[in-house]
């Protein structure tokens, strides 16, 4: 993968040598511009405003929540507010032991946001690094690609179900088996990146200037790759959420009665003929929450990735 | 491997059915929700293995709906010595097999020497008592040598463990008897397995020994059985309801009013189904090693709500380690259970040293009560989240571990936990206490790790008794001995509950071993 578009930005830098004022000058205006573009694109703007609430309900759930998550009730199976037989106490209903529907999602998606900005943090940092190293240093690019390609080669279920069967239940093994299975993914992709920015011609001034290679690495090759990489994450993050669902789903993931949104899903299946409500709330806000990562990683990608703007 | 013969007998059968019968074929669905490992009778314990073999072959003797009459079936007759050590079975000589060969008293002394043979490994052959011999003197007669009484013996070869199969099948199958083939006396013929899918079996039509308890005695009045796997519950309901399937014992309890108010289905419902399902103690554990702590738990939780809730008011909430409808249950025991009192609960863990901390939980020594209870996943982990909701609401955090079945067995039998979770038939209070109580059954089924040898002995007693009262006294005995020590938090009593399509005429449902239709000679299309 060659790059070739003079609009990668010169290395930033902050001790104030020649690159690093020419490129603060450079990226100030082009970051407000990025902002704006993405601001500008309704379903992005839709998607981050989603993402922002869903956030924000995770962070205050003990503030917003109308119950225990929990504690049980005797009034179970109650259906949302709206439908018949609904009442206001419980507005998105109650589960099959009468837990209050809207408390669990709220303490259940600070869960699912955990286990997927934790598993996608783990995997794009290890992933990232091992790819930039990859691109970097030749010698140990076939050792580091080769072990990536090993690890492809396991399916994300099959890891958490080792793992799971090594560790016990819990959210740590989900999140080490989505994070592992993430790392080969972003180290390939970071690689690709990082090929092309090493072909680039500040990176041959760097080394004539006399730079080391740690200087080289940090302050050339990750700053310049860094935005497309983490628009590779960013798009990540959907997808770990829905394997993080669907593992929890197979009643790998939290114990309970901690609540995650696809073992909320999960137990409501039995249910799915007489009281819907108990599978669907949850299924739906996995739903908008992977839609919204997507279409939000989508759009930051349209407007931070170099090759495609015009 | 094939089984020819038993593969051809089946095309024989099927042919002559289409010739004699001009109605429309007499096929019935039964849905279901597990498979059996295989359906060797000596070596399955699975109920869902007891369906099956119930239905292709035929037990020395048959057990009535109550689940207390014995009735004759391979025996026409027997007789027990004053000594209760020898029983002399007078085995009917017009039984055949599948394949059509002969049934003689060789074959039941084969079969019941099979179970008990220790290369066999059957999990269950302590249900034979202290076997010294069985012999077929002649063809007609069957002697059962014990070296100590059994007074449950022939309850325990009611079940379908010691199922009399044709020696010469299995010598060619061996291993694969039961999985690729099956040649029985029963009133269905094997025809064909499909893991995880579909049992199909054809009737037995020379077929006429059958219990004294069925109207019918034979041969079948359906043409082919399928018992087909639908592991999805709700699936299942629908299933029945929309005619893909005509009987189903395995209708999630939230079905069942959706069941009665159709008007294609019938609910048939029997309380003396014996099968209790229960939470149990690891006894040796620091943390529920103290009694008071055992029936602090058993008094905070509300098992009626829970049946109520939970369970759709479709189950018994259980007190008591056996339903009171079993034999040998003891009524004095009914004063002494423990119901759900939590602030009773609550002073009896004060009692303990356990005393509620400043985040509202119990602790004792620095050390919080947090037992950790291992569970199945589905039904089971909402009962056990349900006992976990009761629990807090006293200062105990129940840590559940839920896992799959295939995982659940072998976890289970370790030291990995302070409770588990396990439902159970039984024939009787003695079959019940045996199973569960006696030290030499550590670590399983005896997974709370009861070992008393008082309770060892008047096991003992209970099992060589030879009359009925010194059986009633030593069992009972034990009743008040392990609920006294609270060793398991009992939850509830299923009832034998089936659902089934009204093309169907009335039956009643068996209890035997969970399996509900037993032998299927009961079921029928109305004309």
């Amino acid at each position: 993968m060659s790059v070739t578009s003079t609009n990668v930005p010169p290395a930033p830098q902050t001790s104030g040598s020649i690159e690093g004022d020419v490129s603060q000058e450079f990226t100030a205006p082009a970051r407000a511009h990025w902002l704006r573009r993405l601001l500008k694109d309704r379903a992005a703007f839709l998607a981050l405003l989603t993402l922002a609430l869903v956030i924000l309900g995770a962070i205050f759930a003990p503030v917003l929540a109308t119950h225990d998550p929990a504690s049980n009730s005797r009034s179970v199976m109650t259906p949302p507010a709206w439908m018949a037989r609904g009442n206001a106490e419980h507005w998105l209903g109650t589960d099959g032991q009468g837990r209050d529907i809207f408390s669990r999602l709220l303490y259940g998606a600070r869960l699912t946001l955990l286990i997927g900005f934790a598993a996608v943090g783990l995997g794009g940092f290890f992933g990232s690094l091992l790819g930039l190293l990859s691109a970097f240093n030749e010698r140990i690019d076939p050792w580091i690609m080769r072990t990536m390609d090993v690890l492809l080669s396991f399916p994300a279920i099959l890891l958490a179900l080792a793992l799971v069967a090594v560790m016990g239940q819990g959210i740590v093994p989900i999140v080490i088996a989505l994070g592992i299975s993430s790392i080969p993914d972003c180290a390939r992709v970071a690689r690709g990146i990082a090929i092309g920015v090493m072909k680039q011609e500040f990176i041959e001034a760097g080394r004539a200037v006399g730079l080391s290679n740690l200087q080289l690495f940090n302050r050339y090759l990750v700053r310049n790759a860094i935005s497309s990489i983490m628009i590779f994450i960013s798009l990540r993050f959907g997808q770990t959420i829905l394997i993080g669902a669907t593992l929890s789903f197979l009643g790998l993931g939290a114990r309970p009665p901690a609540s995650e949104l696809g073992m909320m899903a999960s137990q409501g299946r039995d249910f799915l003929l007489f009281a819907p409500h108990i599978a669907v709330i949850p299924s739906v806000v996995i739903f908008i929450i992977v839609l919204s990562a997507n279409v939000a990683g989508d759009a930051l990608r349209d407007v931070l990735d170099p090759r495609l703007q015009a | 491997m094939t089984p020819t013969p038993i593969k051809r007998a089946g095309f024989g059968l099927a042919a002559a059915m289409a010739l004699a019968l001009p109605v429309a074929a007499q096929e019935l669905t039964i849905i279901r929700a597990q498979d059996s490992n295989h359906y060797d009778p000596p070596r399955t314990t699975a109920q869902s293995g007891a369906e099956i073999i119930f239905m292709l072959s035929d037990t020395i003797v048959g057990l009535a709906e109550d689940m207390k009459t014995i009735e004759p079936l391979l025996a026409s007759s027997w007789d027990v010595s004053d000594d209760a050590l020898t029983y002399t079975f007078k085995i009917r000589d017009d039984v055949s097999f599948c394949d059509g060969k002969p049934m003689t008293a060789e074959d039941v002394a084969w079969s019941l020497n099979r179970w008990q043979d220790p290369e066999t490994k059957s999990p269950v052959r302590w249900r034979m008592g202290d076997v010294k011999s069985i012999t077929a003197p002649d063809t007609t007669t069957v002697v059962y040598e014990l070296n100590a009484p059994h007074s449950e013996l022939l309850y325990q070869l009611a079940q379908s463990f010691g199922s009399v199969i044709d020696k010469d099948t299995y010598e060619v199958l061996g291993k694969d008897f039961g999985v690729t083939g099956f040649n029985g006396t029963g009133p269905f013929c094997w025809e064909s397995w499909t893991p995880r899918d579909k049992v199909v079996m054809t009737r037995h039509d020379g077929y006429n020994w059958g219990p004294a308890n069925y109207e019918n005695r034979g041969p079948a009045q359906v043409e082919k059985v399928t018992w087909q796997i639908v592991p999805e519950a709700a699936t299942r309901t629908v299933a029945l309801l929309t005619g893909q399937g005509d009987i189903s014992p395995y209708i999630p309890f939230i079905g069942y009013s959706t069941l009665r108010a159709a008007p294609n289905i019938n609910v048939i419902k029997s309380e003396s189904a014996f099968w209790t399902n229960y939470m149990g103690f690891k006894i040796t554990k620091d943390l529920v090693g103290d009694v008071k702590v055992r029936q602090a738990i058993n008094l905070a939780v509300n098992q009626e709500a829970m049946a109520e809730d939970l369970f759709f008011g479709e189950v018994e909430p259980a007190y008591s380690y056996v339903s009171s409808g079993a034999l040998d249950y003891d009524t004095t025991l009914d004063e002494t259970l423990l119901k759900y009192d939590p602030e009773k609960a609550a002073a009896l863990l004060d009692e303990a040293g356990w005393v509620l901390n400043s985040d509202g939980k119990r602790e004792k020594d620095g050390k919080v009560m947090e037992p950790l209870a291992i569970s199945f996943t589905g039904e089971w982990q909402q009962t056990s989240e349900a006992v976990q909701a009761d629990l807090l609401k006293v200062g105990i955090e129940l840590q559940i571990e839920p896992m799959d079945s295939t995982v659940y067995w072998g976890k289970s039998a370790t030291d990995e936990f302070e409770m588990y979770v396990m439902g159970y038939p039984y024939i009787s209070a003695g079959d019940a206490l045996n199973l569960y109580f006696r030290s030499a059954n550590i670590p399983t089924p005896n997974r709370m790790n009861w070992n008393d040898p008082e309770t060892d002995e008047l096991l003992v007693a209970g099992s060589q008794a030879t009359n009925e009262a010194d059986r009633a006294a030593a069992y009972a005995k034990v009743l008040h001995k392990v609920h006294d020590n609270a060793v398991w938090l009992p939850i509830y009593h299923r009832p034998m509950q089936i659902g089934y399509s009204t093309k169907l005429a009335p039956f009643e449902a068996h209890n035997i071993y969970g399996a509900g239709l037993y032998k299927g000679l009961q079921l029928t299309f109305i004309e």
